[in-house]
């Protein structure tokens, strides 16, 4: 076979890594390169902290707990929407715009295509979506003179923010492979974000299905009847129960390991 | 075809369904190393469905293939590795510019150097004509430089099989001589498989030709071979005179197989096709001119193009299945 002379060293990796390094250095252009990362840092500060910043103009507050609690709440009301929307988009524009095809047309595995997205989107949505508005709400704690959080237990409500965090994006990211259009993923996990900190579904769950509270995230970061897990840690009280954690932490490895899966088997 | 030259290309009744709709019915096909093959068929014939098996977009319902002698379901990703490919509508990601493309490419083939990585680059769109539109965004492109950065990514890896799906289909007349130039530059490295509805670029470029219709394949061969003839030979004869009784005498001739009467200006004009070229080289003079009263004016054997030869394949092909 004629080839040409070249002095190029080939790519070597073979397996569910080949292409990922090359992959996961786009995604982290398209994260860090382009405008993307300081609107969504806009966007968190603004909904995030803006929220914090007006219940701290009330003088009557003064508790940190309570505070704490409101920023926690805020963020399962809000960021699940905009994780699930970003994410879904990272795959559903791609697979309709053909620049999937393009890509798995180059030598890419397929888990690797599934894996960049999840490894770049998660360190991009940590740093915009938890790192730098928790970091902010530390601030404004103690500029209005509210400290009463411990370090260690600031850095849990970062980890478990994060983990409720990685829910949405790995059953968005799942629900991608699956369907076609954002209507079913953006339904299904809008429902599961919003239906636990409900009162009016609450009630009913805690009666006919109470064991479904441990094992979906809605204990991570929104009070639900009591303080959330974070609130626990912010405060440097013992968690009550580590099942929501450990049962969360399952469902992300299979979310991921749905959506390898069916991207595996996907035709372009 | 050359059956010594070694195959890039060989499928065995590869097949494939999509609901119950059998886009590629069993496919034979064979593609030699370092020729220009033109992939023909009208639109829905399963040209881009064969491709997309290749390359493990999708995959197949029956049959099997191989590329470089790898199979295509168990070895894609050493396929891939030295292939290059052009989709029919080439999408890129906006935000980045044609040397950012060509470098997230590269960068699933290569590790380094960088500098040499860099000069690759930017040969490669020296090649297309790209290298002073080389840092704008693609979001301005327009279709014509989209093409041709198509090109220059599918092959910025040097690669021993280039796969062009319909490389000039959105081109102007110049934008399309390019791209042909470019494959021509191509061909002593490479072997290119590409589709196509423009049937003049084919006759232009390619060494060999296969036709699909409807999921079928109808013809495959070197392009002398398809243009000289399995569809019977024509010839032109235009006399002044008596044509009634030459036309008689004509039609009489059992190699005959039809002819096409076209007057103009006192003269008849006549498009024969016979069965026995050499037999009818020999006599369509002579008898012409058998009885007396005309004069030949012309003759000579009617040149084909691919249009025509392809054309009839396709209707011969479609009135078969009816």
């Amino acid at each position: 076979m004629t080839t040409y002379e070249t002095s190029l060293i080939s790519n070597r990796t073979l397996g569910w890594r080949m292409g990922l390094r090359n992959m996961l250095a786009k995604e982290n252009f398209a994260w860090w390169r382009t405008r993307r990362w300081w609107i969504q840092i806009l966007v968190a500060v603004l909904i995030l902290n803006g929220s914090l910043a007006l219940n701290l103009r009330d003088p009557q507050r003064t508790s940190v707990d309570l505070e704490a609690i409101n920023f926690l709440n805020t963020s399962a009301l809000f960021v699940p929407i905009l994780i699930v929307i970003l994410t879904q988009d990272s795959i559903l524009s791609e697979r309709h715009s053909g620049t999937t095809a393009w890509v798995l047309s180059k030598p890419l595995q397929r888990p690797a295509f599934i894996l960049s997205k999840l490894i770049a989107y998660g360190l991009g949505f940590l740093m915009t979506w938890v790192l730098i508005p928790n970091i902010i709400f530390y601030i404004q704690l103690v500029a209005a003179g509210r400290v009463g959080l411990s370090i260690p237990g600031f850095i849990g409500l970062i980890g478990l923010s994060f983990l409720n965090l990685l829910f949405y994006m790995t059953l968005a990211l799942m629900l991608a492979t699956l369907f076609n259009n954002r209507a079913p993923g953006l339904g299904i996990s809008l429902l599961i974000a919003w239906i636990g900190p409900m009162q009016i579904f609450a009630r009913p769950m805690e009666k006919y299905v109470p064991w479904l509270e441990n094992i979906l995230p809605w204990k991570l970061i929104s009070s639900f009847g009591e303080p959330p897990l974070a609130g626990y840690l912010a405060l440097g009280a013992d968690l009550p129960t580590v099942v929501p954690i450990i049962a969360t932490v399952l469902w992300c490895v299979l979310f991921v390991g749905v959506a390898i899966w069916r991207i595996s088997r996907e035709e372009f | 075809m050359n059956v010594q030259t070694p195959l890039v290309i060989e499928t065995h009744e590869l097949s494939k369904t999509f609901n119950n709709v059998q886009a590629l019915k069993p496919l034979d096909l064979k593609v030699s190393q370092n020729t220009i093959c033109g992939f023909l068929g009208p639109n829905g014939a399963g040209k881009t469905t064969t491709i997309k098996l290749l390359l493990g977009l999708a995959r197949p319902t029956g049959g099997s293939a191989l590329v470089f002698g790898k199979d295509i379901e168990k070895e894609n990703d050493l396929i891939r590795r030295k292939v290059g490919y052009l989709s029919q509508d080439p999408r890129y990601y906006d935000y980045m510019t044609a040397r950012q493309t060509l470098r997230f490419t590269a960068g699933f083939f290569y590790e380094g150097p960088k500098v040499e990585i860099e000069n690759r680059i930017a040969e490669t769109l020296e090649l297309v004509g790209l290298s002073d539109k080389a840092d704008r965004p693609i979001k301005g492109f327009s279709g014509g430089e989209r093409q041709r950065l198509g090109i220059a990514q599918a092959q910025v890896n040097y690669p021993d099989l280039l796969i062009l799906d319909e490389p000039a289909a959105s081109l102007d007349p110049i934008g399309r001589k390019d791209v042909l130039e470019v494959m021509e530059k191509l061909r002593k490295h490479t072997t290119i498989f590409y589709s196509t509805h423009i049937l003049d670029d084919v006759q232009r470029v390619s060494d060999t030709v296969v036709i699909l219709n409807k999921g079928v394949l109808v013809a495959q061969g070197p392009i002398e071979e398809l243009l000289a003839g399995g569809q019977g030979t024509t010839f032109t004869l235009t006399v002044k005179g008596d044509s009634a009784a030459v036309e008689n005498r004509l039609q009489s001739q059992p190699w005959v197989t039809g002819i096409v009467t076209i007057s103009k200006n006192g003269k008849v004009s006549w498009q024969i096709r016979v069965s026995d070229p050499d037999l009818a080289e020999a006599q369509l003079v002579p008898l012409a001119l058998a009885g007396g009263g005309v004069t030949v004016c012309e003759f000579g054997r009617k040149a084909q193009n691919l249009e025509e030869v392809f054309i009839n394949i396709v209707e011969e092909n479609n009135h078969d299945n009816l």
